[in-house]
């Protein structure tokens, strides 16, 4: 160390505790790698673990970006030995990444649009003034629209509408009160919610869509999906109304003011303009796609149709849409799928499911507990330490080789995965909420454990009393 | 002269952002006051970004613009930037977003160059230290508040002077601590002592501290240099030779009414790292501002 100044030593010290994760990953990947396989796990399997090790260290700690976290995945499956440069290419790109790409395309297109005054009058038109109602508008329209877009699209058009009635509501915008944690959780935990319901409604729906496909245990249509997922969100919008009213019951009962400023404010913007209403029709048109043509092109292809239309009709330039797009996302979420297929070829999910049921076994004492303890309650778990798609690209290669039912246990792991409502890094929404300064990280823990519970309850019931109605 | 004030609420900043502004003053340093708001998980980033435009179309604030609002009344009602300026009002809309979570609005200055109010986003530590690298601060100040457990990471890592202001009470008379020994950053921070004790109007009590009743020929010069910079500034002092362990005998002089003022430790970073050292057990016991000049 003689020859580095007092400087550069402060340099490594800093870039040592920042990356100690980083650096801890290296070295157990190395160890593990010097390790035999165990026994029924294939060379190639063992490596993918230890790649799948390594990223769910990197993710949680967050100790280097998010990109190179996705850039490392695919380093490390040619370098391993796991799969060949072209192999690892074409696991790389999907019709679930190309949805991805899509839909959060799409998302900064309709936002641009400014149709949040829109909503904002169509919402209070509806509730009236009753604090409790506008509660309950929230849920139900967040739950209801962020079932077919993404739910940062939702969040981003309906959290102006809150911040607004709190703000003419005479409160603080720098500091948390009832009625905002109420409100600005109705819209979070609306479209955590409502992300369930189609396999448009989030990344993660069609990532394990992409899976089911992939390891040939067929297809689900996405009316067929919404057969399966509607009934819970529907059964879960009164279930987080009661609980989010009653966690953070607001002084405020009536917000008069609130709602006649808030309407004044909204008819300053006029009627809908030209560009608004195409803009709508292009969403309805891609909503029929995605019906009626994925089980043809694929939610992907659709979802990129969408986009290619809004940018022909002008309706947003490129250089927002490639600005606003969180591009490292994109990159992660392909990587992952990448190495979700990989755990699949060289056995290594087969060999994780089958270890956790021969170990969980012997505490459940039945196989189907605990397919359904994986598929549910580690999913939910790890949703709320990781993100919802990351758990689901993970989770889902391992819930699929646990024998049973691959579709119910497909459908109960995607819906597990919106159970986020512990942490702030558990969905998007979470964190949209959390900037506003408005939310402590412990008002999550507040109401979110109650609909953690109510979520996994309610998904018990329906899928063993409502499901094999279905088949 | 570079200063950098770290607020961070209206409550909570108005001793940083006064004891900053004074010590900005006494330096005629340029000053660029930042806000570090809430870290954004990576996943979320470009959402949290995208939302916060749709907010604005709202002309709803973003978090952080209230507390530069609050810092931008401050200097104007302290006359501590220009007239058109104040005029003007909080310039939000000229809120330029520099990219690295980081954005900027400037003032032009009366007492110094120009004033800067930033916002950035992320861990205080990460945040203040990328500042202060690519912008060449020399004296970073920051709440006591803020100090919790980032007093080490705030000494190990930051590459400027460290002004921390704790427990600052703004109708308090404050005197100057200087603690004098032969370090190599003893002479810098016996003139930032003395710069602070003029802009303060405060008398210095200067100590020198050894752990036996010995007191070498590097002390003994430095307590010389020392009374003599303070002699020709015209500054009223008291000098005195204590014998003790230096980080408790320098807290116990300073009790809550004096600012400390001493030098960073010259020691390997590694073995700082490790071990600790003087300065950072005094500025994690004190009960007063401290400055530990580097």
């Amino acid at each position: 160390m003689a020859f580095l100044s007092n400087k550069a030593i402060s340099e490594i010290l800093y870039w040592v505790t920042r990356k100690k994760w980083l650096i801890i990953s290296f070295i157990l990947s190395i160890s593990l790698f010097y390790f035999p396989s165990p026994e029924g796990l294939s060379s190639e399997g063992h490596r993918t673990l230890i790649i799948v090790m390594i990223v769910l260290i990197l993710i949680i700690s967050e100790s280097i970006p998010l990109p190179a976290v996705a850039i490392l995945i695919l380093i490390m499956q040619v370098i391993l030995g796991v799969d060949t440069p072209d192999g690892v290419a074409s696991t790389f790109m999907s019709d679930a990444v190309f949805f991805i790409m899509g839909s959060l395309m799409l998302a900064v297109s309709i936002v641009s649009q400014g149709l949040d005054k829109r909503l904002a009058l169509g919402i209070i038109n509806i509730t009236g003034n009753k604090t409790w109602r506008i509660s309950v508008g929230f849920i139900s329209v967040s739950a209801f629209l962020s079932s077919f877009i993404g739910e940062h699209t939702v969040a981003a058009m309906m959290l102006p509408v809150a911040l607004s009635l709190i703000k003419n509501a005479g409160l603080p915008l720098d500091k948390s009160t009832q009625l905002s944690s109420l409100l600005l959780f109705s819209i979070a935990y609306g479209c955590v919610m409502g992300s369930i319901g189609t396999p448009s409604g989030g990344g993660r729906n069609v990532i394990m869509l992409g899976y089911l496909s992939e390891f040939g245990y067929g297809n689900i249509s996405y009316v067929k999906w919404m057969l399966y997922t509607y009934p819970i969100l529907l059964l879960e919008i009164p279930l987080a109304s009661l609980v989010l009213w009653f966690s953070f019951t607001p002084k405020q009962r009536h917000l008069d003011s609130a709602i006649r400023k808030l309407k004044v404010n909204v008819a300053k913007s006029g009627k809908l303009d030209a560009n608004q209403i195409i803009a709508i029709f292009l969403f309805i048109m891609v909503f029929l796609g995605w019906i009626f043509l994925s089980p043809l092109i694929g939610l992907g292809i659709v979802a990129l149709s969408g986009v290619f239309l809004y940018l022909v009709f002008g309706l947003i330039d490129w250089k927002e849409i490639s600005h606003n797009t969180n591009w490292g996302v994109i990159l992660l979420f392909g990587a992952a799928i990448s190495l979700g297929i990989q755990m699949k070829e060289t056995g290594a999910a087969l060999w994780v499911a089958e270890k956790a049921l021969i170990n969980l076994e012997v505490v459940f004492q039945d196989v189907t507990i605990v397919r359904w303890f994986v598929s549910v309650f580690l999913t939910s778990v790890l949703t709320n330490l990781l993100s919802n798609a990351a758990t689901v690209a993970v989770m889902g290669p391992i819930v699929l080789d646990m024998g049973g039912d691959p579709m119910i246990l497909g459908i109960t792991t995607s819906v597990a995965s919106a159970f986020g409502y512990l942490t702030i890094v558990a969905s998007p929404t979470c964190m949209i909420i959390h900037s506003t300064g408005l939310i402590n990280s412990r008002d999550y823990l507040k109401a979110g454990w109650k609909l953690f519970f109510i979520s996994i309850v309610l998904l018990l019931l329906v899928s063993y009393l409502y499901w094999p109605l279905l088949r | 002269m570079k200063i950098l004030i770290a607020v961070s609420s209206k409550k909570y900043s108005k001793p940083t952002l006064s004891v900053g502004m004074n010590v900005a003053r006494a330096f005629k340093a340029s000053t660029t006051i930042v806000d570090v708001g809430k870290k954004i998980n990576e996943f979320s980033m470009k959402d949290v970004m995208m939302v916060q435009e749709r907010v604005e179309n709202w002309n709803i604030d973003r978090p952080g613009v209230d507390v530069l609002e609050w810092a931008f009344g401050y200097l104007a009602k302290n006359n501590f930037i220009e007239k058109n300026d104040i005029e003007a009002g909080f310039p939000k809309n000229t809120l330029v977003d520099t990219g690295s979570n980081r954005s900027e609005v400037y003032l032009k200055g009366t007492v110094c160059d120009n004033v800067n109010l930033i916002i950035r986003n992320g861990n205080v530590i990460d945040e203040l230290k990328d500042e202060v690298q690519k912008f060449f601060y020399d004296v970073t100040i920051i709440g006591g508040s803020q100090r919790g457990n980032i007093s080490h990471d705030l000494i190990q890592y930051i590459d400027s002077s460290i002004f921390v202001v704790n427990n600052f009470d703004l109708n308090k008379k404050y005197k100057i601590l200087i603690a004098v020994n032969d370090s190599p950053n003893n002479r810098k921070a016996i003139k930032y002592g003395v710069r602070i004790a003029q802009a303060f109007g405060a008398s210095v009590e200067a100590i020198t501290v050894s752990k036996t009743n010995h007191f070498g020929e590097g002390y003994k010069k430095a307590v010389k240099w020392c009374k003599k910079l303070l002699r020709r500034s015209n500054i009223s002092f008291n000098h005195k030779f204590l014998t003790g362990d230096a980080s408790s005998v320098i807290n116990k002089e300073a009790g809550d009414n004096r600012i400390i003022v001493m030098g960073s430790s010259t020691k390997n970073p590694l073995l700082k790292f490790i071990a600790g050292s003087k300065p950072l057990e005094v500025m994690k016991n004190c009960n007063c501002p401290i400055l530990i000049v580097k």
